[in-house]
Parts: structure tokens; C-alpha cells; sequence
């Protein structure tokens, strides 16, 4: 009978070194190039000539890099709302439909209470709207969840086509409140002036940005040293644990959903008063709920990471979208890169939590030297 | 090439001399990150003898029993099987040459039947199974080692005895000569050992080998022909004949020092109720768990709650802590009902619980020890860890913990520690001064050491004047720790003995089921 020598054998690591938790990620990057090369040769573009233009346009340019700090701004935003949920093994996969209701409430905000108030105090009232009606969107599941268990990623999944389809009603109905009146062209309407914020100089980066950055850092330390980030760890941990120390896990699973759906519902409400100022019906073909997703498993739900995570992969993002402008370079390999590298960093995990060896099988029994 | 350090043995009394050796490992060596299991680890069995690995957890016998059925390769060594050298690339290698374990937690299907679990793993199956005549081969081979089980029934219904029936049996059919039992009296009733140690006596008359791995004194005594001892990954020692070995002596080869596990009791008066339970029932899911009990545990008494596991213990111990509302009765604890008022409430008048599950329920892995000692305590709303953490360090030191500080993670923690990292919060008091301390199986799994820790700290507690509920399945644990002793079977407590004149044959007898009521 003819066996294979060679036998791969996984064996549980006690500890992951913390060389590898930083190499396993760069070296799952790499990865993704490579398999991502194979595509680019096969189709006739040169690898190197694509990455290097990638890089420009995503980090390396002014307009590149203030146009990947503007996206990340909605993407941490979602990225956060995603890993928030999932650090407690709550899987809310309805960020995009969380955030569609974000950009909803947002422009019914801006709109209704019209341009009677400072920007100072609009504009979050504004981002407050959106966070709320994100919170709205995702309230039934997390009571189901919270009560009776029921599994939240089928219920928040399901309500994104129902989100998207509330987008193109708002939009697309005639004289509908969202849409502008003054045109027959479906589009949105304009907030008010004072629910829009101005872009800094000649980018396209709202200061936005910096809220994002103050949200994730103040849940980074609410997770690490409260009461409320104590019960998370707890529950997320051990259930048993939990119902051991008296807490109470279903009000604890209720508000982090609440939560998570606030997040992505604020990352809505600031595309209203940055860049969009009124309800883009093209969003629905974005997925930057979805791409949140993929910023939180790059960051492996760190909080703390979710930024640096969110910054590289949307510079990904720029630097493959504009392939097309400035290489005439098909805009899915770009898409493609964004996949390969996900489950190469997902793959990755294997090598931080296994040894991973190959070992000879039907070795001779070792010898012993008798010393 | 073959050290034979080992005495010269005398061979088994039944069948003295002429036995040949059946499967030998030749200075094994096993290494684990930081660890040496084994090191350069002799040992042999002979063709109808029982040969007892013996040793305190972590010594080494359950990877030198992995070695000898081919679950681990060794690093260095080598196995013998009737004098030909031998090499195991997996269990069913070892299978192939004879050799099967019976493993401690059971590889059954539930829902399959016992001979659908006797074949489980044979690769020369038919297409088309011939059950009658199945049944028949899986009794037969069962009855002539006279272990009788139905091979109709389904896993799911069967008693933990009659399961490791089954995976005996298992190993038979599969034409197992050598077995390894690990640690098969664990899950047993002295019952059920009774009738196991006769099956083993059944099997080596029919010129079976077995290697029985404990460490248990008392019944290695009892069952075996030869005992090797085995300490840090080395063999300390080898006794032989039957019945003669004398377990103080096993005792020091197994820990390296004499060691004092004797009965302490109440050395004064007991005084006032801390804990009054009265018609306590409970029903899950309209099956009743707990049924109709009541008793008292006093100030400065140890009360024993014995039991095979799966009686109402754990059930028990929820409801007093507060964890599981009962259908019908009452808790009181230090004067105030806490029936339905949640573990909070229970801690706030006195109650501590060391559960069963130390990793898992009462100690949260991924935390560190200072993190896991606030999880029973009043936390503020950004959680104060500065002010804990002398404290964390002071009973680190207090209780020994080999720890390298209170950031050390639980998970990280050897049982021992863990457990001590447990007690140490509970009896440390959290939302209110411990009047009323639950523990369960508090040394289960534990080395001879730790054990002793434990249980000193146990009885340092009972001194100080708190009431102590003890529930464990380690008997010789509540007969030799308890002030009075309670039967849990099915639910109801259907003995009540005091500890100092309690008989074994009794409590025993009691836990299978098979009681007179004691209760007075």
C-alpha cells in the first residue's frame, strides 16, 4: 500500500508569539498580492506596475490619502459596530442596512428641523439621528436575540434588503419627504446648509474623521475599564460565568446590539453631513456596512486596531478604484484584492493559534544512544 | 540496549512465573512544551496480570498509557509486543497489535445502541449489518467476561457504569489482549467498582493484560499485581503482589513526602442555623430534580452531601446560590429568605459557592486573576483594578498560588491553582463577610498536594466559625471531611448519617439507590 510520507500535523499553540501576531497579518497582505499577481499576469497587466499605482493612489498622493482617510471614516465607523457586536459573539451582519437608516434619519434630521439652528448644534443632532434610527433598525432583532435567542445574523441580514428597499421607496416615490422636488431626475434633498460641514481645503475628508477616531478610542476604553466593557468580557467569555456572578447577559447583549446598530446608523448620518448631504440612492451598491465587517476580522474585533484596519483597507479601496481611472485596469481586481486578502488574513489565523509542522510517518523507530 | 532497571519482579499470584511479557516500553521519553512528560520511562505487562500506573496528575501515566495504545509517538524509546519491536502510529495501530484504552471520559455515540457503538470504527463492516446476529457476537463476547449488557439499548439510557461496560466490551470485540483502563473508578459507585474489579478478574484469568492507571491507593491496592509509581515523569518506584503494597509508603513514592490526609472534624460546638432549607423541590422541564429536601447546616460545621454524580448535586448547589429558581421550598440563608432573589442578593447575606466547573462558571478563563477575583464582588462603573491589586497580590501569597502575579490568566493556571484562585476569592469575602460557604467537588482533579491545601483551607474555614456545605462524588472526600453526611439519590436526600460513625457499606449502599432510610 502506498502512503504519503509526509503527514501535516496542527498542533494547538499555548500561546501565540508576539512576533507571529504581527507577521501573520503583513505576511497574509503578501499573500494576497501573490495570489492577486496570478490574475494580473494571466490578464495581461504587470503586478508591479498595478500595486505601485494601487499604493499612489491610496496612500502615497494628497488627493490619494485624504480621499482613503474620508473613507475610513465611514468604514471604522462600521468596522466598530461590527467587532463591538462580535467581541460578545454577537453576529451583527446588518451594518449595512443599519446604515442606510443612519442615512435616512440623518436627512430627515437636516431636513425637517431646516436652517434654524448653529452648525455647531445641528450637526450632531443630525449624527444623533442617525445613530438612533440605527439603533431602531436593529431593536427587534436584539430583543428577539436577548429574549428568545433567536440568531441574529439571519434576522439583521434580512432587514438590509429591507433597509435598501426603504432607501429606493424614499427616493424613487414622487413626492416623497426625501426627495428633491425640484427636479424630476429621482435624487435626494438637500439638507440644510447647516447640517452640512465643510470639507477640509481642496479634500475631500470631513472632520468627521475625527469623531470617528474619538468614538473608536472612547468604546476602546469603555471595553477596558468599565463596569459595562467587564459584563461584555464576561458573557463573551463564559456564559456560565456570567449567570454565576448574578449578571444580567440579556440587558448586557440588548445594549451592545443597540449599540452596534447606533454605529453603523452614525456612520450613515456622517455621509449626510459630509460628503452627501442628502440620501445618495447609489449607497445600496457601496456596501461599506458590509466592508465593516471585513475591517473588524482584519483587526481580529481590537478596538484599538480597528483604525489602523480601517485606513489600510480603505486605501485598498481607493487605490484599486481608481485603477480604472488612471491604468484602464478592471476595477474587480481590486474588488478581488479586497476578498483575497480577507481570507488570507482569515486563513492566517491558523498559523497564530497552531504549530504547524510536517513530520515523515513510517519513521524508524528513534534510536536512543545509550550514553 | 534494554535497561532494566526495574526489580526483579515476582510474577503475578495466580499465575506465577510462567506469564510472558505481553507489551513493554523501553525508556520512553515524551516531551511537551516545558514539560517532560515522560522521561526514559520502563515499563512492562505481562499476559494476564494487572500492572497499575500510578501517579498524581501530571506525572506522566496518562501520556505514557497514550504511548503504549499509539495516541502519542514517544520522542525517544521504543515498545515491544511479544518480544518484537513494535512502532504505533495511531490507536488503531494499536488495535491492530491488540492494544486498546478505555479512556476516563467515554468515546460513546448516545444515540446510537451498544452494539452500533461496539462497531463504530471497524472498516470491514458489511453493506448491509446483520443485527441479530451482531447482537448476538456483542453479547456474547460481553458475557464471557461477565459483563452483561443489553445490546439493544441505546447509550443515551444507560448508567455511567453500564457505559464503561460498553467501551470495555468495545475493546474486547475489537480483540483488544492489553487494556488500559484510565482512571475507570472515577465516575463509579463502590458498587459499581465491585462489580468492575470483577470484570477485571474475569478478564486476566482469560490471560488479558491490564493496565489500570489511578491514584487511588486504596483500590490499587486491592486490584493489582504490580504497581509502578510514577513522579514528575519518572518511575519512582515498583511494588509487587497482590494486596501486599502498603499505601503510606505508595503515598511518599507518588508525592515524595510523607503526606497527611486524615479526618479532621468539628473541634467545637456548632453553633447557630446558618443555612435552612425546607421542602426544597425543583423540576426542570417537568422532570423533577430536586424533590422534597430539608436540612440545616450550622455555624462551624462541615455537612457532606454525597452522591453519584447526576443525582440533584449541582442543581442543589444552584438553588442554594441563587442561580436557579426552585419550583416549590424555601433557602434561607443567615435569617433572610433568598429563595428567587438571584446570587447577588445570596453574597450580600453571606454566601459564598466554589462550583463544580471552576474554569468556565466560577473563574472566567480569559481573565486574569485580579479580573476573575472581582467577578463575585460590587464593582464600580469604571471598574477600580489599582485598588485591587494589592489585595489580588496578598492572596496569591496567602494561598500559595503559582502564579506570576494577579495578571496572570486563569486559563493559564494548573487546576490546583485555579481552584485556589477560587476558594481564595470566596473565602475572601466579596459583597458581604462569608457566613455560608458551598463548595463542590472541591479537589476533583486535583494532586495530592493541592488536595491537601484545599482541604486545610476547608477546615481553617470551618474553625473560623462558617457553616460549609460540601457536595462531592469523592466519597472517602465527605466521609473524611464531614460533621454529617446526606445521600442525594434521585433528588431526595434518602440518608442522613453523622460523619465520625458514617459506614461506607451504608452511604454506599445509600447512593446506589439500595437504602433502608437512615433518616432518623
Amino acid at each position: 500500500m502506498m502512503r504519503i510520507p509526509f503527514r501535516v500535523v496542527f498542533e494547538q499553540r499555548g500561546e501565540t508569539p508576539r512576533r507571529l501576531s504581527l507577521l501573520v497579518p503583513i505576511a497574509s497582505v503578501l499573500a494576497a498580492l501573490c495570489f492577486g499577481a496570478i490574475f494580473l499576469l494571466a490578464t495581461g497587466y504587470s503586478p508591479i506596475d498595478t500595486y505601485s499605482n494601487m499604493f499612489r493612489d491610496g496612500f502615497a498622493s494628497f488627493n490619494g490619502i485624504t480621499d482613503t482617510l474620508a473613507l475610513s471614516t465611514v468604514l471604522i465607523c462600521t468596522g466598530i459596530s461590527a467587532a463591538f457586536a462580535f467581541q460578545m459573539n454577537l453576529y451583527n451582519i446588518g451594518g449595512e442596512g443599519q446604515l442606510y437608516l443612519g442615512l435616512i434619519g440623518g436627512a430627515w434630521a437636516g431636513i425637517a428641523l431646516g436652517d434654524h439652528l448653529p452648525t455647531l448644534i445641528m450637526v450632531p443632532i443630525v449624527l444623533l439621528c442617525g445613530a438612533l434610527a440605527g439603533a431602531a433598525w436593529i431593536f427587534v432583532p436584539a430583543l428577539v436575540r436577548s429574549r428568545l435567542g433567536t440568531s441574529e445574523i439571519v434576522s439583521t441580514l434580512l432587514l438590509t434588503y429591507i433597509a435598501a428597499s426603504l432607501i429606493k421607496h424614499v427616493i424613487y416615490t414622487p413626492g416623497s419627504f426625501f426627495r428633491n422636488p425640484n427636479t424630476s431626475f429621482p435624487q435626494g434633498r438637500m439638507v440644510a446648509d447647516s447640517a452640512s460641514l465643510d470639507s477640509f481645503g481642496s479634500s475631500r475628508l470631513y472632520p468627521t474623521f475625527f469623531v470617528a477616531l474619538i468614538i473608536a478610542g472612547a468604546l476602546y476604553w469603555v471595553v477596558r475599564r468599565t463596569e459595562f466593557g467587564y459584563r461584555i468580557k464576561v458573557i463573551s467569555d463564559s456564559p456560565r460565568a456570567a449567570h454565576y456572578a448574578g449578571i444580567n447577559a440579556r440587558r448586557t447583549t440588548m445594549w451592545v446590539m443597540l449599540i452596534s446598530g447606533a454605529l453603523s446608523g452614525l456612520a450613515g448620518a456622517m455621509l449626510i453631513v459630509g460628503p452627501y448631504g442628502k440620501i445618495e440612492p447609489s449607497i445600496i451598491t457601496l456596501g461599506y456596512g458590509y466592508a465593516g465587517i471585513v475591517v473588524a476580522a482584519l483587526a481580529r474585533n481590537n478596538l484599538g486596531l480597528i483604525i489602523v484596519s480601517g485606513i489600510l483597507f480603505s486605501g485598498l479601496r481607493v487605490g484599486g478604484n481608481n485603477l480604472q481611472v488612471t491604468t484602464s485596469t478592471p476595477i474587480h481586481i481590486g474588488v478581488m484584492l479586497q476578498g483575497a486578502i480577507l481570507l488570507f488574513a482569515l486563513g492566517g489565523e491558523a498559523f497564530r493559534r497552531y504549530h504547524i509542522h510536517v513530520v515523515r510517518t513510517h519513521v524508524a523507530p528513534a534510536k536512543k544512544a545509550l550514553s | 540496549m534494554s535497561t532494566t532497571s526495574h526489580e526483579v519482579a515476582q510474577g503475578p499470584h495466580h499465575n506465577s512465573g510462567a506469564a510472558p511479557t505481553a507489551l513493554s516500553a523501553h525508556s520512553i521519553d515524551k516531551k511537551f512544551p516545558g514539560v517532560l512528560a515522560n522521561d526514559s520511562v520502563d515499563f512492562d505487562v505481562r499476559a494476564g496480570e494487572v500492572h497499575t500506573l500510578l501517579g498524581e496528575n501530571g506525572a506522566g501515566k496518562s501520556t505514557l498509557a497514550a504511548v503504549l495504545c499509539g495516541l502519542y509517538q514517544p520522542d525517544a524509546g521504543y515498545l515491544m509486543r511479544n518480544g518484537k519491536r513494535i512502532n504505533l502510529s495511531s490507536p488503531r495501530a494499536g488495535l491492530h497489535h491488540g492494544i486498546a484504552m478505555v479512556h476516563q471520559h467515554f468515546r460513546l455515540v448516545e444515540r446510537f445502541t451498544v452494539s452500533e457503538n461496539v462497531i463504530l470504527g471497524s472498516r470491514d463492516l458489511p453493506f448491509r449489518l446483520n443485527r441479530r446476529e451482531l447482537n448476538e457476537k456483542v453479547a456474547a463476547v460481553a458475557e464471557s467476561y461477565g459483563l452483561p449488557i443489553e445490546p439493544d439499548a441505546t447509550v443515551g439510557d444507560l448508567s455511567v457504569g453500564q457505559r464503561q461496560r460498553v467501551e470495555i466490551v468495545k475493546a474486547l470485540y475489537q480483540g483488544a489482549e492489553i487494556l488500559l483502563l484510565d482512571e475507570p473508578t472515577a465516575v463509579l459507585v463502590p458498587t459499581e467498582v465491585e462489580k468492575l474489579f470483577e470484570n477485571v478478574h474475569a478478564m486476566t484469568a482469560a490471560g488479558k493484560s491490564i493496565v489500570f492507571i489511578s491514584h487511588k491507593l486504596g483500590e490499587v491496592v486491592e486490584i493489582s499485581d504490580r504497581v509502578t509509581v510514577l513522579r514528575n515523569g519518572r518511575v519512582t518506584g515498583h511494588v509487587s503482589g497482590r494486596g501486599t503494597a502498603d499505601t503510606k509508603e505508595l503515598a511518599r513514592l507518588m508525592v515524595g513526602r510523607d503526606i497527611e490526609l486524615n479526618a479532621q472534624r468539628a473541634t467545637h460546638a456548632t453553633g447557630h442555623e446558618v443555612l435552612q432549607i425546607r421542602n426544597l423541590s425543583l423540576s426542570i422541564n417537568n422532570v423533577s430534580v430536586l424533590n422534597d429536601i430539608s436540612f440545616n447546616v450550622h455555624a462551624g460545621e462541615m455537612v457532606g452531601i454525597a452522591g453519584v454524580a447526576g443525582n440533584g448535586q449541582r442543581e442543589l448547589a444552584d438553588t442554594i446560590a441563587g442561580l436557579v429558581s426552585p419550583t416549590t421550598g424555601s433557602v434561607t440563608i443567615s435569617g433572610a429568605m433568598t429563595t428567587d432573589c438571584g446570587p447577588i442578593q445570596a453574597r450580600e447575606v453571606g454566601l459564598a459557592y466554589v462550583p463544580e466547573d471552576r474554569l468556565g462558571m466560577g473563574l472566567v478563563p480569559s481573565m486574569s486573576i485580579l479580573d476573575n477575583l472581582l467577578l463575585t464582588r460590587d464593582r464600580q462603573t469604571v471598574v477600580d483594578r489599582v485598588s485591587v491589586r494589592p489585595e489580588a497580590a496578598r492572596l496569591i501569597e496567602q494561598f500559595e498560588i503559582k502564579a506570576n502575579g494577579p495578571d496572570h490568566l486563569a486559563r493559564k493556571l494548573s487546576g490546583g491553582n485555579a481552584q485556589k484562585v477560587l476558594l481564595a476569592r470566596e473565602l475572601s469575602g466579596g459583597r458581604g463577610a462569608t457566613k455560608l460557604l458551598v463548595v463542590c467537588s472541591p479537589t476533583r482533579g486535583l494532586d495530592v498536594g493541592a488536595i491537601e491545601t484545599v482541604r486545610r483551607l476547608l477546615n481553617d474555614a470551618r474553625s473560623a466559625g462558617q457553616a460549609i456545605l460540601l457536595i462531592s462524588e469523592d466519597l472517602d472526600e465527605v466521609l473524611s471531611l464531614s460533621d454529617r453526611v446526606l445521600v442525594l439519590y434521585r433528588g431526595a436526600v434518602v440518608h442522613e448519617t453523622p460523619g465520625e460513625t458514617a459506614q461506607l457499606s451504608q452511604v454506599g449502599a445509600a447512593m446506589a439507590g439500595l437504602a433502608s432510610d437512615g433518616h432518623a
